[in-house]
């Protein structure tokens, strides 16, 4: 990059790294210092409890007038994370302000994982389920905490 | 019928048939040209006319100007800014009466409602000649830190490269503070000052230019292609615009083909839904159906409409898909829709066959007068060709002849109705109105084929007898949308 790199994305990792936050572990790749491997535990008391899930983020040309683009990279069964993982959270989107961090959105996806919210769905199945039995989606969203984010 | 009609050809040459004639003259033609408005002040015609709509074409510059004076009325009225005058109209639609009244009550409600102040100010502590600005997260000196009205600070570097990534992604209007969940509008004399790039200035000003006639209920922009003119009415309705640049027709209030009888929200769910279904819908329709009783599907390969399934054998008529016996020796009548009374009762497969059924029912009709529209117009280059033809081998003067002309424009005009019939009739609920606008319905349709007839055939037609089929058609074409056309 012609320019290097901005000073807020250096400053901003440094931090990450000094100071992790809680349950998340965000690290530079090696070789492109705007990509991010993540991994977030699962919430404690959520049904994701236990797991361990693997998130890429990138943080595009205009970071931090854009948001950064998030995705999970292990599969999840949440109302608000489609098959390919793509993540629907107002921040990322139309919210977004050149204020928050990578901390602050790691933390609101962390939250969003203890408090999925079907009624603004971005996969329509798992939302209906979520909707018409929660118990039983809840269910399936352990078992596929079990099998696909397990931590060993 | 006509041949009748010839018996009396010299009386209808009378004086009081051109006058007539002269009356209709006036109706139809403003279908196509508004021009003619000035025409008919003096005449009753604008409070009967349920399609009348008063409206002006305006260029780009008029268009300025009058935004300018609505800004201005504001300013000096309230004594305020310009760029807070039109940050207040834009948020309320450029109800000016409605913003000169909240702001001479109670002026901050009205500014926190329209975004332009916070409920509860940030009080930033700013000791010390520099402080970090929470983007860049570089300490930066005092003098180089910039808010709006909500006090978040940041460095001006920050908000030109914010705002420089907001109008590049097309916001103009809608640029809010760049705090997290502040929504605290940005001025444009903010952004004027600490915008650098001028291309990127003179970009808001167009974008945001859009932006106002977007959201002024009084403008819509022409949507023919590329066509630059701006429409002003008194109010945002449901009627029918007619570009004189472009001509393109249009409804003012939604910006889409005008489509009475139906209403806005019903022609864009219908028109999504054939574009959506239009190569299923198209190819079942032109090619193939079901049988009514095993759902084999079965094309049609030949002109009779008495069909017999090869699988199960049972006859059935290929228009409405109903018992061939019922049809006996009388012919069917097939232009309202039948549903299956029992359909509640029927499996989820079958109820989306029925779905189907209905909405290809409409669908075919809606089509088939698409078709004709077109066709029609082919009509009338004959009929130009035919009375230039006519007039050279003085057969008559050119004002002879016009009566041919405006018989093809008031029947493209009644089969344009009739086909937005359709979508109206598709999406009405079964009830007692359903079955008085299908009667109307039919009663037109049936005149308007009459009308198409004796226009293909204009030159055997008796001009009475053809002046005559014109104002019925159009009569029952204005009833049907007095009754029915929601004003």
């Amino acid at each position: 990059m012609a320019g290097g790199l901005p000073r807020r994305i250096i400053k901003e990792t440094q931090r990450l790294m000094q100071e992790p936050v809680p349950g998340i572990n965000a690290i530079p790749d090696e070789q492109n210092a705007r990509y991010f491997h993540v991994v977030v535990a699962g919430p404690e008391g959520s049904p994701y409890e236990n797991g361990v899930f693997k998130l890429e983020l990138f943080l595009p040309e205009e970071y931090p007038m854009s948001a950064p683009k998030v995705r999970f990279m292990t599969k999840i069964y949440h109302p608000n994370i489609d098959k390919v993982g793509r993540i629907c959270l107002d921040i990322l989107k139309d919210k977004w302000s050149p204020a928050l961090q990578i901390r602050t959105v790691l933390l609101s996806i962390q939250a969003l994982l203890s408090a999925p919210n079907p009624d603004d769905p971005l996969a329509n199945d798992v939302a209906e389920q979520w909707k018409t039995n929660e118990a039983k989606a809840i269910d399936t969203a352990r078992q596929w905490t079990r099998m696909y984010a397990d931590s060993n | 019928m006509s041949d009748d009609m010839n018996s009396g050809e010299s009386d209808h040459d009378s004086d009081t048939d051109l006058s007539d004639h002269m009356d209709e003259d006036d109706d139809y033609c403003g279908y196509y040209d508004n021009d003619t408005n000035d025409l008919d002040i003096d005449k009753p015609k604008k409070t009967d006319d349920p399609e009348y709509f008063e409206f002006e074409l305006l260029q780009l510059e008029d268009v300025e100007r009058f935004l300018n004076e609505e800004v201005e009325v504001l300013c000096s009225s309230q004594k305020i800014k310009p760029s807070l005058a039109k940050m207040l109209l834009h948020a309320h639609n450029w109800k000016k009466e409605f913003v000169i009244e909240c702001h001479s009550k109670n002026p901050s409600k009205l500014l926190v409602d329209s975004k332009v102040i916070p409920k509860t100010k940030n009080q930033q502590l700013l000791a010390g000649p520099s402080a970090v600005c929470g983007v860049c997260l570089s300490q930066v000196a005092r003098t180089d830190l910039y808010d709006l009205s909500c006090g978040h600070m940041f460095c001006g570097e920050c908000w030109d490269s914010y705002c420089q990534v907001q109008i590049q992604q097309g916001t103009t209007l809608g640029i809010a503070c760049m705090a997290n969940d502040c929504d605290v509008m940005m001025p444009e004399d903010f952004l004027y000052s600490i915008l650098s790039k001028p291309d990127l200035r003179n970009r808001y000003s167009q974008l945001s230019f859009l932006e106002y006639v977007k959201s002024h209920p009084a403008l819509r922009f022409c949507p023919g292609p590329n066509c630059p003119i701006i429409v002003k009415a008194k109010d945002c309705r449901a009627k029918k615009v007619l570009c004189s640049t472009c001509h393109t027709m249009f409804c003012f209030k939604c910006g889409l083909e005008y489509h009475a009888p139906t209403d806005c929200d019903v022609i864009k769910k219908w028109l999504t839904k054939c574009a959506d279904d239009s190569e299923t819908a198209n190819y079942i329709s032109a090619n193939t159906k079901d049988c009514p009783k095993c759902h084999v599907c079965i094309e049609k390969n030949g002109g009779c409409n008495h069909m017999q399934c090869s699988k199960c054998k049972y006859d059935f008529c290929w228009m409405c898909l109903g018992d061939w016996k019922a049809h006996g020796s009388e012919y069917y009548e097939c232009s309202r829709y039948k549903e299956n009374p029992n359909i509640a009762n029927e499996s989820v497969h079958a109820q989306a066959r029925e779905a189907l059924k209905k909405y290809l029912f409409y669908f075919e009709r809606w089509e088939n007068h698409a078709k004709s529209l077109k066709l029609e117009e082919q009509t009338l280059d004959k009929i130009k060709s035919r009375i230039q033809e006519k007039v050279m081998n003085s057969t008559g003067t050119w004002i002879d002849w016009q009566y041919l002309l405006d018989a093809a424009h008031l029947l493209k005009k009644c089969r344009y109705t009739l086909q937005y019939t359709y979508p109206y009739a598709y999406y009405m609920e079964k009830c007692a109105r359903k079955q008085l606008f299908e009667y109307q319905q039919a009663q037109l349709e049936a005149e308007v084929e009459n009308l198409s007839w004796k226009v293909e055939r204009a030159e055997i037609t008796h001009r009475g007898d053809l002046e005559n089929q014109m104002d019925i058609a159009e009569k029952r074409r204005l009833t049907l949308l007095k009754d029915f056309l929601d004003i």
